[in-house]
């Protein structure tokens, strides 16, 4: 069927590409954008965001003024989790600093601290913490527990002694952390990026692939040409998966030698992910290019079919497991997730292909779908 | 003057009314982006998955295993072996382990016991939260042994803080609450910037922006046309979704004046319909204008402080956040909406989006006129 209308199927798809190629050679300052954009943000994230969270600005109510609220004070004050930002006199005075802003939280120490804890008694201090950034306010409540169980076995300890053969403190935690031993969020957050750049660039570039030759007209030459849907869709995809796939390459190499992130898996498998993966994203935004009217529809599309999701849902910030109803099915509809398995581990998990193979199956599987659907919508406007 | 930037105006208006996609998307991008947005991102701990390995299996393990409970924390599965544990790590499966040794209960009894906590590093922010909470459970538990071990020996109390920790505007800390807002909030900004820079992109890819050139119009004319629509609609739609997803769907509460939210909405509005106008204007055709959008837009949100606290950051990231329209109008819309706060607190935030947006739009009416010329 193929050589009725000339040349052979492989041939026109190159031709397509070929052309596409140029085209996008040819405008630096699009090549430029789709090169430089996804460096320059990988470098401000790698560089700039941490999201470690320290110095929580922390007011001090302290209506006890002794040795003993002082101590309990500094316990919080010399870890680099808090940062004093003032002692106040009122309890309605630290509400205020906590309404404007200017502390997130406030310890408030009763008058009688002291003298109760030498008498050997439990004694309540009330902490109050802004809520209206969540995880911000459940930090702050962890870290309070955290250095306020320390403050209490230091303090029995000090009070019932080692020595008299009696309690030692019955119960310690001995913490290892895997995959990411130091808790650097660079490890976690460059190579989330890398998944969430590569899910905003490609589409949003090869959305506009169909519906530009719709909008200027110049459709009506590929419908008139000899080249089937097939070849308009993989010529149209081939340049933008080179294209993606040289960003993936970039990224993961500024990864590897100028932010150091810890890479521990095969570079093998995550390169035939990303290969997939860029197939994958490409090829949505041919979709949507079938399907959208013109070039803005099809960019706000994108924009908010894909790029949003990928940001939320793709397991970037909250682990999958611990995602609501609504998020985990939403999660296990795009793309990204199953890419962001495939990363996640190879950075920082590795074990050969084994742990990867479904996820790399879905991705080609999706790869499939997408462009199927692309080739249907594609023949409702030929005929 | 008027009637030329009133009949502008309209042909703008109705422009945009009559693309029902655009429409469209203005609609899902503040319905359906802002419910599931409120679902999405957090890395705090929530029915974080727990595995637990008990070699003990005595009645003190059980009861530190039982400390381990809702809402922080979801124990899925007990494991029989290190393998499984690890299994379970490295698929994905839980991403804590709680290894509890043989001798434990004996142990606690005599000479201190230790258990083993293992987390999944890879979420850094969220081990961390999780490590703390363990430290605070492990505390909490040791304590409450040494107190019953004292009260049988009949040598009185043990001297301990205890931390009641209460939590203002979100005494639950649902994670919805705040991450709705945030989603309509950065809805305005990315929908703002994107109809502003298409409607002037959309004039030079198809050659009618000579047309408006030769007109009498003048540049600054020209801009206030192009951005008048944009700032009537998405203002309005942000108030709708307040009240129908935030407030309606979410059940966050709206402590403070939906008035002053709306016209300061406005004002920032204004500023990221200019900053979209610029890049337009610079840019040749709808793929490089979108380009720079999201060059420009992701590091203004990153730096917008939702994600890092501005105390967090880095004294130059700091300081460079001031610039982004982006922080100041987050800062203003949780603490109008959320907080409850007056005139008297969010006016540096004001100042911020007026100097910002006068400025945003002197540059991009500037860059317009030389292209004129």
């Amino acid at each position: 069927m193929g050589d009725r209308r000339g040349g052979r199927r492989g041939d026109r798809a190159l031709a397509i590409a070929r052309k596409e190629a140029r085209q996008l050679l040819r405008d630096p300052a699009y090549l430029g954008l789709a090169i430089v954009v996804p460096l320059l943000l990988i470098m401000l994230l790698g560089y700039q965001l941490s999201l470690d969270v320290k110095g929580l600005l922390v007011a001090v109510v302290d209506h006890d003024r002794s040795p003993w609220s002082r101590q309990y004070i500094d316990a919080f004050v010399h870890s680099e989790y808090f940062r004093l930002v003032g002692q106040l006199d009122s309890a309605t005075e630290a509400r205020e600093w906590v309404r404007s802003g200017r502390a997130r939280v406030v310890i408030d120490i009763p008058p009688d601290f002291g003298r109760r804890l030498s008498a050997g008694e439990r004694v309540a201090v009330s902490v109050t913490v802004d809520g209206s950034f969540p995880t911000r306010g459940q930090i702050a409540t962890g870290y309070v527990e955290a250095i306020g169980a320390l403050y209490n076995q230091q303090l029995i300890e000090s009070r019932l002694g080692r020595g008299d053969g009696g309690p030692v403190w019955p119960v310690q935690m001995e913490l290892s952390v895997w995959y990411n031993p130091t808790l650097e969020s660079k490890n976690f957050i460059v190579p989330g990026m890398l998944v969430v750049i590569l899910m905003i660039f490609p589409p949003l570039l090869s959305a506009l692939l169909i519906v530009r030759e719709r909008e200027s007209g110049t459709i009506l030459n590929l419908y008139c040409s000899p080249a089937g849907r097939w070849d308009i869709v993989a010529g149209k995809a081939l340049p933008y998966v080179a294209v993606s796939f040289f960003d993936y390459l970039v990224i993961l190499a500024a990864s590897l030698w100028l932010f150091r992130v810890r890479f521990v898996g095969s570079v093998w498998v995550l390169s035939a992910g990303a290969l997939l993966y860029a197939v994958c994203t490409v090829g949505i935004g041919l979709l949507i290019s079938a399907l959208a009217r013109s070039q803005l529809a099809a960019m706000l599309a994108t924009f908010l079919g894909t790029v949003a999701p990928a940001f939320t849902f793709s397991g970037i910030f909250t682990p999958a497991a611990s995602q609501d109803a609504v998020g985990q099915v939403v999660s296990r509809l795009i793309p990204a997730t199953y890419f962001m398995e495939v990363v996640r581990g190879s950075f920082l998990k590795g074990g050969g292909l084994a742990p990867y193979g479904p996820s790399l199956l879905i991705l080609a599987l999706y790869a499939a779908v997408v462009y199927l659907g692309a080739w249907l919508a594609l023949r409702k406007r030929v005929g | 003057m008027a009637g030329r930037l009133a009949a502008m105006i309209r042909k703008e208006l109705s422009q945009l009314l009559r693309d029902w996609p655009i429409l469209l998307f203005v609609v899902w991008a503040f319905t359906g982006a802002v419910y599931t947005g409120g679902h999405g991102i957090s890395s705090e701990i929530h029915n974080y998955p727990l595995v637990v390995l008990d070699l003990s299996r005595s009645a003190a393990s059980r009861e530190l295993v039982s400390r381990f409970r809702a809402p922080y924390f979801k124990i899925v599965g007990y494991a029989r072996d290190d393998a499984e544990v690890v299994r379970l790590l490295d698929g994905g499966r839980a991403s804590l382990a709680i290894v509890i040794p043989p001798d434990f209960e004996r142990r606690v009894h005599r000479s201190g016991a230790r258990f083993q906590v293992i987390s999944d590093g890879s979420q850094s922010t969220s081990a961390t939260i999780a490590g703390a909470h363990i430290a605070g459970i492990a505390g909490g538990y040791s304590a409450e042994l040494l107190e019953r071990r004292l009260a049988a020996a009949g040598r009185g109390g043990v001297p301990q803080v205890e931390a009641r920790v209460r939590v203002e505007y979100n005494p639950n800390l649902v994670e919805a609450w705040f991450a709705g807002l945030l989603e309509v909030l950065n809805q305005v900004t990315m929908i703002a910037m994107l109809l502003a820079a298409a409607a002037m992109v959309r004039e030079r890819e198809q050659g009618t922006v000579e047309h408006l050139l030769v007109s009498p119009l003048r540049p600054a004319e020209l801009f206030a046309a192009k951005i008048v629509p944009v700032v009537a609609l998405v203002p309005l739609a942000a108030l709708g979704s307040v009240f129908a997803i935030v407030h309606g769907v979410f059940a966050t509460p709206i402590r403070g004046s939906v008035t002053l939210f709306y016209a300061v909405s406005v004002v920032y509005v204004f500023a990221m319909a200019s900053l979209g106008l610029a890049i337009a204007v610079v840019s040749r055709n709808l793929g490089q204008a979108m380009l720079l959008v999201l060059l420009v837009l992701y590091p203004m949100m990153l730096l917008s402080g939702a994600f890092t606290p501005p105390e967090s950051m880095g004294p130059i990231m700091r300081y460079v956040g001031l610039l982004s329209p982006v922080r100041h109008y987050v800062d203003f819309g949780y603490q109008v909406l959320f907080k409850g706060n007056g005139l008297a607190y969010v006016w540096p935030d004001i100042a911020g989006i007026l100097a910002l947006g006068l400025a945003l739009f002197a540059i991009s009416v500037r860059r317009f006129a030389r292209l004129a010329r």
